[in-house]
């Protein structure tokens, strides 16, 4: 789907791993991909046209949201709840930049919709069975090995990576770090910039 | 001396003669030495390989305490022996052609003898059971097959041990064969000396193989893995850095917040040109937390790639926001319908 907007683009940096993708089996995709995150995934973050593609997607975003806050009234509060939306579209638009081919960028993509989709739902039913889930686990806890632990937490820190096999893990794990990076570099800069433009304004403001 | 012996065993076997109770005797001999071998042998040398190769056809009926970690291996390459090199014995059981084909592959200066070793005892069962062929799961038949296999095993056994003590070469050749051979068929996994070679090790070892090379990747892009040992403590380091770049990625958020009433107004000015300058220019001047980051090159190709975007668009971004929302609204639709893969 994004890649018939960028058709030109793409093709010629990422066209050996999607034509990969495209062609083999679904039974052979598992470890087509696991191989491909793992030989490209600490390279793919980094080329150049990511960057710019992240950065131009996170320019036209930030301004969408800005555009949707600008209509309701500014409080001290809503710098809390702006910064929760600029860090959802940040991702967002990370998850975009994927392509689909990571199991995180996809279940960030998918949240947004069963976020949206909660909100019917009435939050009481939601919140009890939370509730009884995790007094059941509390009881039957039971120490697992350290490592075990460990690949729980990162599972957890992962989005959508809780119920996924070790060495899936891994590699989304792998992906996820090399996207963050990106994603921090990039709004670091982007930062930076308004910060070095901002005062301009503000001085002709004051 | 190895011919000797083994024709010897095919002279007793060959002749019809010979009584039951001789055949028997010899049988059970040749079992306490294979279970000598096996002892002595199963941990230790790799020659073992060998031998699990040229048993590599046992049936599933040859389920015994001796057979298991030879069976292990061969299950596995038992139909593959098959196609792989045509039983001569094609009416027979399956597991006697197997038997038979498996020794296809071994040194010249035992192949012609092993084989006609074989062959000829082969003959002699297949007189001997040609009633029972038919009648799969008896115990009568497994017991013979077992006890051929027995028999193979221990001469193969002996044959390796002396083939081994003489020259180490050919049988290093032999498991090469075998290994190429397997490599034409199966897993490419190769047991190392000292090492079970049962299957479920085999597939532990390449699952924990898979993990650590994952692993390993993950210790390079991770700052500061190399100098902590194990997986727990590189599970400990990549989570606290995974914690990080989600803290700093909520911080900058929050920042972007603050200056984002500004953004228009600072778009305006800045083109994407000096964005990509600014990448570089923090990414020069970052802590310590990001190392060894490559720096975003300057690109012209930036300006290019950008008009490939938003055709409506110049280079800078001064265009009309119309296009631009409509072109990224159209963008993130069809993202937040999800990837159809």
């Amino acid at each position: 789907m994004v890649e018939s907007l960028f058709p030109s683009i793409e093709n010629t940096s990422e066209s050996s791993p999607e034509s990969r993708r495209k062609k083999p089996r679904i039974s052979e995709m598992a470890e087509i991909e696991s191989r491909r995150i793992n030989e490209e995934s600490l390279k793919r973050w980094k080329t150049n046209r990511v960057q710019q593609i992240y950065a131009s997607k996170l320019v036209e975003a930030l301004r969408r949201v800005r555009q949707r806050s600008s209509t309701s009234t500014e409080t001290d509060k809503v710098v809390s709840g702006a910064a929760r939306e600029i860090r959802e579209t940040a991702d967002r638009v990370l998850a975009a930049s994927a392509r689909g081919t990571t199991r995180w960028s996809r279940a960030i993509l998918a949240s947004r919709v069963r976020a949206k989709l909660k909100k019917h739902r009435k939050a009481k039913k939601s919140t009890g069975n939370c509730k009884s889930r995790k007094g059941v686990t509390e009881t039957n806890r039971i120490k697992l090995p350290a490592v075990e632990r460990k690949l729980k937490i990162l599972g957890r820190l992962v989005p959508g990576c809780r119920k996924v096999s070790v060495p899936n893990l891994l590699d989304e794990a792998t992906d996820y770090i090399a996207a963050l990076e990106m994603q921090v570099r990039a709004m670091e800069a982007l930062a930076e910039l308004l910060t070095a433009a901002a005062p301009r304004t503000t001085l002709t403001g004051t | 001396m190895l011919e000797g012996l083994v024709s010897q065993e095919s002279l007793s076997l060959n002749s019809m003669d010979m009584s039951v109770l001789e055949r028997l005797k010899w049988v059970q001999q040749q079992q306490q030495q294979l279970q000598q071998v096996v002892y002595q042998s199963s941990n230790n040398s790799h020659e073992l390989l060998q031998i699990l190769q040229f048993h590599g056809s046992n049936n599933d009926d040859l389920l015994q305490s001796s057979f298991s970690p030879f069976q292990m291996l061969g299950s596995g390459f038992g139909p593959n022996y098959n196609i792989g090199f045509g039983p001569p014995h094609e009416a027979m059981d399956e597991c006697i052609s197997r038997t038979s084909s498996c020794h296809m592959e071994p040194v010249d200066t035992i192949e012609v003898l092993l084989k006609t070793g074989e062959e000829n005892r082969a003959i002699a069962l297949k007189n001997k059971r040609n009633p029972e062929v038919k009648t799969r799961g008896e115990e009568k038949t497994e017991k013979k097959i077992k006890v051929e296999a027995e028999t193979e095993s221990s001469m193969k056994g002996k044959s390796n041990m002396r083939n081994t003590e003489a020259s180490s070469d050919t049988s290093k050749e032999t498991s090469k064969k075998a290994s190429e051979i397997q490599k034409l068929d199966y897993i490419h996994v190769r047991a190392r000396r000292g090492q079970a070679t049962d299957r479920h090790s085999l597939a532990e070892r390449a699952r924990r193989e898979k993990i650590s090379k994952k692993m390993k990747y993950l210790q390079d892009i991770v700052p500061g893995c190399n100098k902590v040992t194990g997986k727990a403590g590189m599970l400990d380091e990549i989570i606290n850095y995974v914690q990080c770049l989600q803290r700093q990625v909520e911080f900058l958020s929050m920042k972007l917040a603050v200056l984002n009433p500004e953004l228009e107004l600072a778009v305006e000015d800045v083109s994407v040109k000096q964005f990509q300058a600014y990448f570089t220019n923090v990414v020069a001047s970052k802590q310590s937390i990001m190392v060894d980051v490559p720096l975003f090159p300057l690109d012209q190709q930036g300006s290019l790639d950008l008009s490939a975007i938003n055709p409506n668009q110049t280079t800078s971004i001064e265009a009309p926001s119309a296009s631009w929302e409509t072109q990224s609204q159209s963008l993130y639709n069809t993202s937040s319908l999800g990837f159809q893969y």
